[in-house]
């Protein structure tokens, strides 16, 4: 199983005259955390909904799982494994942390019983089990957030979807998240994850892409990518990736 | 989801019990209303309340069951029972051509929508002489339980107990099925249940198609019980009327509509007589307020609040 999981070929998008994406290639490792990174605007939300299918691509090719899912259906996307995050956070409010996250088991479970007992046990996978019975709505930023990774999860997805689930925390609960990214890499689920600040990515992607005004202008490994001349002109001057790195 | 069913053995006991005991035809007609209201309330509460679709023609699968009664009794000389499933599947049918086309719309653009089916079935029924136009039907008079026609009031009450029972019961089902989970998750925010896999069209219209079903059931037992049927049964006013049942009463609450019938049919029917002939009016003077002072302080309804309030309690338990 040497080829990637997700292999993104000149995906486009345009918003009437606005050219949002521009031909973005990527690949996701199997099994690895790949970094999708670029300045603000630069189009990485909109790549991230075009593979996720919530928005349609003008023109490219999405390979996943050795299929195109190219302009499918966003329930279609997420019933061949591929979940994902928002960045701000989307939260079904008036249910409790539980409820939602057995929505997400439900999609794999022939009954709520089976997909409540699952909810169960990414509550207790993310740190969340004693605030179950909390409604999604009362929740710490940290906590949304963490709610939305289980409600994710609990689809049981081979690809997860991260758009910026780094933003807002503190130093303690960056932390926390960090390790929890790490136990979803260890349990075997692929991740691509969308960030905006490089310092985020560098312990944990063994591989980065990074998008500048609607295309792909650099992929390999973190360490490259801050020395590399194109991100570091793309980051406004060349000197913000040092910096923050 | 056990002690949901509890409650529902002991409010159906106690009614089953009531309907016996009381003789009075003015308690026993009041009772007919309120359940027949609770069951049309809670129908609409399934594609309302849970779906969070906000339909203002909900008269019309009503209709389709009293329309289906008729036709049975008038027409076609058949069993009156028939007109349980025909009209079940008059109303099914009636919610899937409406729903398909409509269900993609969301808040006020789907009640608008709504509003012109309402007055284009009802300007198809006036129109259509094998529905009896204007002027409707009357239904023959053959009593017995065959013919689901009783002189005394009390048999009425009794079919109308146990459809209450069996649209109670259905609902605590849906509350507790895949379907009552992903109606909820799709009204509080349907792009999220769009990432998890949720189809919205397919689960909007089955609670749709479900929600009418029910509706028609309760049509059936109005007419049998009126034996009266006209464009006026399936008038704007009444959808109206069961949507406020079930906004006062609690959107996608399991008691909601019932709280909400007993309001609706106490003040509606009660009042109205208390106050006699000159008091004509004030109990919708009175209704109004009372949705006024709801909309006000507990926008959740009355049995959504109480709901709130025990999560709350649940979450302090669990938290501590």
């Amino acid at each position: 199983m040497n080829e990637p999981l997700l292999s993104v070929r000149g995906l486009s998008k345009t918003f009437g005259s606005l050219r949002a994406l521009d031909g973005v290639d990527l690949e996701v490792r199997r099994g690895a955390l790949t970094g999708l990174i670029g300045p603000n605007g630069a189009g990485k939300s909109t790549a991230f909904s075009c593979i996720a299918g919530a928005t349609k691509p003008t023109s490219g090719e999405i390979i996943y799982d050795g299929g195109s899912i190219a302009g499918m259906s966003y329930p279609a996307v997420a019933a061949l494994g591929v979940a994902r995050t928002y960045q701000i956070v989307q939260t079904f409010a008036d249910m409790t942390v539980r409820e939602a996250t057995t929505v997400g088991a439900l999609l794999r479970s022939r009954s709520v019983r089976e997909a409540s007992a699952k909810a169960d046990a990414v509550l207790a996978f993310v740190g969340l089990a004693r605030k179950r019975h909390m409604l999604g709505s009362a929740l710490t930023i940290a906590d949304k957030k963490r709610l939305e990774v289980a409600r994710a999860l609990a689809t049981e997805p081979k690809l997860l979807l991260l758009d910026e689930v780094m933003a807002g925390l503190t130093p303690t609960e960056a932390r926390e998240a960090v390790d929890l990214l790490r136990r979803i890499l260890a349990s075997g689920v692929t991740i691509l994850m969308v960030e905006h600040v490089m310092e985020v990515l560098m312990p944990l992607a063994q591989h980065v892409v990074v998008i500048g005004a609607g295309k792909t202008i650099f992929a390999g490994s973190p360490t490259a990518a801050v020395r590399d001349p194109r991100v570091i002109d793309a980051y406004l001057g060349g000197s913000a990736p040092a910096a923050t790195s | 989801m056990r002690r949901s069913l509890a409650v529902l053995c002991g409010v159906v006991g106690a009614l089953g019990v009531a309907a016996f005991v009381v003789r009075d035809t003015l308690v026993l007609d009041l009772l007919f209303s309120l359940l027949l209201f609770a069951v049309l309330g809670q129908s609409w509460n399934w594609i309302s309340g849970y779906a969070g679709q906000i339909s203002f023609s909900h008269a019309i699968f009503y209709g389709c069951g009293a329309y289906a009664a008729a036709l049975a009794t008038d027409a076609w000389h058949i069993s009156p029972w028939l007109a349980f499933p025909i009209g079940a599947l008059a109303a099914a049918a009636l919610a899937l051509a409406i729903g398909f086309p409509t269900l993609a719309l969301r808040g006020h653009y789907f009640s608008i929508a709504t509003i012109a089916i309402g007055a284009l079935v009802d300007v198809f029924v006036r129109n259509s002489h094998w529905l009896g136009g204007a002027n409707g039907f009357e239904l023959p008079i053959a009593t017995g339980f065959a013919s689901l026609q009783f002189v005394d009031k009390t048999p009425y009450v009794l079919i109308a107990l146990a459809l209450f029972a069996l649209t109670q019961w259905l609902t605590i089902a849906l509350e507790h099925s895949k379907l009552g989970y992903y109606l909820r998750a799709l009204r509080a925010n349907h792009a999220a249940a769009a990432s998890v896999g949720i189809v919205e069209r397919r689960w909007k219209l089955i609670a749709f198609c479900g929600s009418a079903a029910l509706a028609s059931a309760a049509g059936v037992l109005y007419a049998q019980y009126t034996l009266y049927v006209d464009p006026g049964t399936i008038a704007l006013s009444t959808s109206i009327d069961i949507a406020l049942i079930g906004v006062v009463g609690g959107l996608g609450t399991i008691w909601g509509p019932p709280v909400g019938a007993l309001i609706y049919v106490v003040l509606s029917k009660f009042v109205a007589l208390e106050l006699g002939g000159s008091g004509k009016g004030y109990d919708l003077v009175i209704y109004g307020l009372l949705i006024v002072v709801i909309a006000t302080l507990q926008p959740r309804g009355i049995a959504g609040s109480i709901v709130d309030a025990l999560r709350r309690r649940r979450a302090r338990e669990s938290a501590a």
